[in-house]
């Protein structure tokens, strides 16, 4: 929770426009009182261990590699899952939000898949894929498939009808209008689409992790939770945490750059 | 084609050639694949759901897990809209918790359970905890939202009437924030529902929609998960669409929607 806190730009806190120091005063002073607290013996050390002792096992873990292998286990069932879920969702999106045909065809059974949460859809998953990479890689893919899907239908649905009968008159080929007029008007929501995809991805790989793995972030956690080494379910929170929050912040910085255009 | 496509009829048609397909390969499969086992046949489940509603098992797990969101949101909630607010109108409080509360959301909801399992024990009290912490931080952020940017022009007519803080606070700020307050709760709402599933699948603690999946998983019973998830589908559209009317009940004296 430290690094998770102290990496958070005072612009992205509730509060706004407060200078760096006085940003930085309220996390680091949580943090020393966190540490008090626990060397106080308020807590008993099976409850709660100082920041210190999650800095020791995370510094422990990166040392003997455990570290980087899970959080390099999750980042990979993530970017596939996410890269083959997201591709699924744009191509679908944009079938069904072109051809009227393809969405009194798709639309019912896609809006009905949707009511049911991805993580529900994990048990059956089990019983099909059985509980290894293939699982992980579908359900991230699932979690991502959807929001994308939507926000593509929406996006290129809001294209106005004007700009392809401008491109008709111009005889644009297929590719230009693609490349040229779909692509960048419906870039803003199919780049928000991704962001929540991402965001949506990740939580649910967690939790599958938790539930059924042999490495990742949540496995960390979740065999921390059995062996009651509070630091190192810690360390997988504060880790989780800094990985949410940069995968956010990259995702809003490459959506701010996309559509630099658009405050031009 | 755009001429039949305009009749309703057709579209609802078409409509259900997907799933019609889907259904056929799966009953295909179920029958005679090389998979079947883990294919339920379509006639078993449809069994399966009489049986679990004859019995009350099923309406015995989707009390349980609703009860577990809305008492989720119900403690949740409120603390969103109670912190929310008191962060909104009061500064000081803003900048010790809000970095805080940041950090804290920064993390997967469910990845908090391996945590609140230690503390608490891995029964329904640690389930319950992180669908509160789930339904928390949507009404909290809309909340501060709401009420922290309220019209400028608002506040200086109750200046004039000269409104002492409390009725500041009920006659202003409160109506004010209440669309945002409502659009938190409703996604509250589809938050803690989605986490009730979720912590009953992972820690299959107690009763509920999630622990009879989980259950079914490992006796391999895939008419049984395919029953939950239907019933799921089924409550989740319902939550919304209850939700929606509520919000445009309680918002009717906006002119336009939201």
């Amino acid at each position: 929770m430290a690094s998770a806190a102290l990496s958070i730009p005072p612009s992205v806190g509730t509060g706004n426009g407060r200078p760096l120091l006085s940003a930085l005063l309220a996390p680091v002073g949580l943090i020393a009182l966190w540490q008090v607290a626990c060397l106080s013996g308020v807590f008993p050390s099976q409850v709660l261990v100082p920041p210190s002792d999650v800095a020791r096992a995370l510094w422990s873990l990166a040392e003997s590699g455990d570290l980087q292998r899970h959080v390099g286990e999750s980042m990979f069932r993530l970017g596939v899952g996410f890269v083959i879920g997201s591709v699924a969702g744009l191509v679908f999106g944009a079938t069904i939000a072109l051809s009227r045909l393809a969405e009194a065809a798709l639309a019912p059974f896609f809006l009905a898949l949707w009511q049911v949460p991805v993580i529900a859809f994990v048990p059956m998953l089990v019983i099909f894929l059985g509980i290894d990479e293939r699982f992980k890689i579908v359900i991230v893919a699932l979690a991502a498939f959807f929001p994308v899907a939507l926000a593509t239908f929406d996006g290129v649905r809001g294209v106005p009808k004007r700009w392809f009968e401008v491109a008709r008159v111009y005889r644009t080929r297929l590719p230009d209008l693609v490349w040229r007029i779909l692509l960048p008007a419906a870039l803003p929501a199919v780049l928000t689409g991704l962001r929540v995809a991402l965001t949506r991805a990740w939580i649910v790989l967690v939790a599958a992790e938790l539930l059924a793995a042999d490495s990742g972030i949540g496995q960390m956690m979740e065999m921390g939770r059995q062996m009651f080494r509070i630091d190192v379910v810690l360390a997988g929170v504060v880790v989780s945490g800094v990985i949410g929050f940069a995968l956010d912040a990259a995702a809003k910085a490459v959506e701010r750059r996309a559509t630099r255009w658009r405050r031009a | 084609m755009s001429a039949l496509l305009s009749q309703r009829w057709a579209r609802v048609a078409i409509g259900l050639v997907v799933p019609a397909l889907f259904l056929g390969w799966w009953q295909a499969q179920a029958t005679g694949g090389a998979s079947a086992l883990a294919f339920a046949p379509l006639d078993s489940i449809a069994a399966t759901f009489v049986e679990l509603a004859g019995n009350g098992s099923l309406l015995a797990d989707m009390l349980a897990t609703l009860s577990r969101s809305l008492s989720g949101l119900l403690v949740g909630g409120t603390l969103g809209i109670a912190i929310g607010v008191a962060m909104a109108v009061w500064r000081p409080l803003d900048r010790v918790l809000g970095p805080a509360l940041q950090a804290i959301r920064q993390v997967p909801m469910i990845g908090w359970l391996p945590l609140v399992g230690l503390w608490f024990g891995t029964g329904q009290g640690a389930e319950l905890i992180v669908v509160c912490l789930s339904a928390f931080f949507p009404v909290l952020l809309s909340t501060y939202e709401g009420v922290a940017h309220v019209e400028r022009r608002y506040l200086e007519v109750g200046r004039i009437y000269g409104f002492t803080p409390l009725q500041r606070f009920r006659l202003i700020l409160f109506p004010a924030a209440m669309p945002l307050i409502l659009t938190g709760m409703t996604q509250g709402l589809a938050f803690a529902w989605i986490a009730s599933i979720a912590t009953e699948i992972v820690m299959g603690a107690g009763s509920g929609l999630g622990v009879t999946m989980q259950l079914a998983q490992t006796q391999q019973r895939m008419d049984v998960i395919l029953v939950a998830i239907i019933v799921t589908a089924a409550i989740g559209f319902a939550i919304n669409h209850l939700f929606l009317r509520l919000r445009r009940h309680l918002l009717r004296w906006q002119a336009a929607p939201l």
